[in-house]
């Protein structure tokens, strides 16, 4: 994979300054924790949320999601093992959650990793209309889970800095939330040093019409966190600020 | 409320809301099909038909049915207008 490894490479020097040796470290790294996590996703996240719960050695932040009692919209990012966090908060909420995902480009895994049950369903971007379903869940008071990394190369982004440099965010979980009236919860799940996990839950995110960009931009600036916080459990193969040539 | 009401109620939706070119509203008919993706649509995309659902329901007040198949009656503006004059009859 050298144009992914070369994007990695590009994109840890310009978050963490490292060159040489510990740049060729982190890069490596960087591979290594994808392994576990996939590896998770395909085994670990097979199982009953309740037996999931095991894996997990510690949480923050879960308890902001107890006073939340409509829809809400989880948004996490291509970092960790966010579908296992996917799966253990939807177990925790008792409400469906409906999971949005691109199409998978090797169809031959989407049984693998897309298992509907326990709560989750999986929704594919394939229809533009698919947002009306959307829409309805979260109204029932539902759970939306979307990540909110990687742009759409659509009318529906929106240029943010990101380590000091505009890189395109998708809006649409944005105006989903002002449109309906309903919060943002960030989470992540990382990947802890004895391949275990952590589930973080931030304070979450409430968006007027009219101020997508700043909710927008107060993600990346979480995001930013997170990743500078862990460098190497942020999957992302494309260059974050130039994804649409290369 | 008549069908020709309805559809010029969704023209000026999609002008004011979807910012869409006012110079091309003459084109639309209840032929027109909605999504991105399909033969001869008009492009809308997801986030397009979030604004327009929002809208929809602003004005002319009622709660579009989430127990409906709804993805089916953003597909035209003729299958649109139909849905929204059901749920205005008599008004």
């Amino acid at each position: 994979m050298p144009a992914e490894r070369a994007v990695i490479r590009k994109t840890l020097a310009h978050f963490t300054g490292a060159t040489g040796s510990r740049l060729d470290g982190l890069t490596a790294r960087v591979f290594v924790d994808f392994a576990m996590c996939f590896s998770d996703l395909v085994s670990t996240n097979r199982e009953p949320s309740e037996r999931l719960a095991s894996y997990v050695v510690g949480t923050e932040g879960v308890e902001r999601l107890s006073g939340l009692t409509g829809g809400l919209i989880s948004l996490t990012a291509h970092v960790g093992n966010w579908e296992l966090a996917g799966r253990l908060l939807a177990g925790q909420s008792a409400r469906p959650t409906h999971v949005v995902v691109a199409p998978e480009e090797a169809r031959e895994l989407e049984r693998w990793v897309r298992r509907d049950g326990e709560g989750v369903r999986f929704v594919t971007r394939s229809r533009p209309t698919v947002s009306l379903e959307l829409v309805a869940a979260l109204r029932r008071g539902e759970v939306v889970a979307v990540q909110a990394d990687r742009a759409l190369g659509t009318r529906g982004d929106t240029m943010i800095s990101f380590f000091g440099r505009p890189a395109p965010f998708p809006l649409g979980p944005f105006l989903l939330a002002s449109a309906v009236g309903v919060p943002l919860v960030p989470a992540f799940c990382l990947l802890t040093a004895d391949y275990r996990y952590l589930v973080k839950v931030a304070e979450p995110l409430t968006v007027r019409r009219g101020d997508e960009e700043d909710a927008a931009r107060a993600w990346a600036a979480l995001l930013e966190d997170v990743v500078r916080e862990h460098p190497t459990q942020w999957f992302n193969f494309f260059d974050i600020w130039d994804p649409f040539n290369g | 409320m008549e069908t020709e009401k309805v559809l010029e109620e969704i023209k000026d939706i999609m002008v004011e809301r979807l910012k869409f070119d006012p110079s091309r509203t003459s084109e639309l008919t209840l032929a027109t099909v909605l999504p991105k993706g399909m033969e001869g649509s008009l492009g809308l995309d997801s986030l397009d038909f979030i604004e327009m659902s929002i809208a929809i329901e602003e004005r002319f007040g009622f709660v579009i049915d989430e127990t409906e198949d709804v993805e089916t009656h953003f597909e035209s503006l003729g299958a649109l207008v139909a849905y929204i004059t059901l749920h205005t009859a008599g008004r």
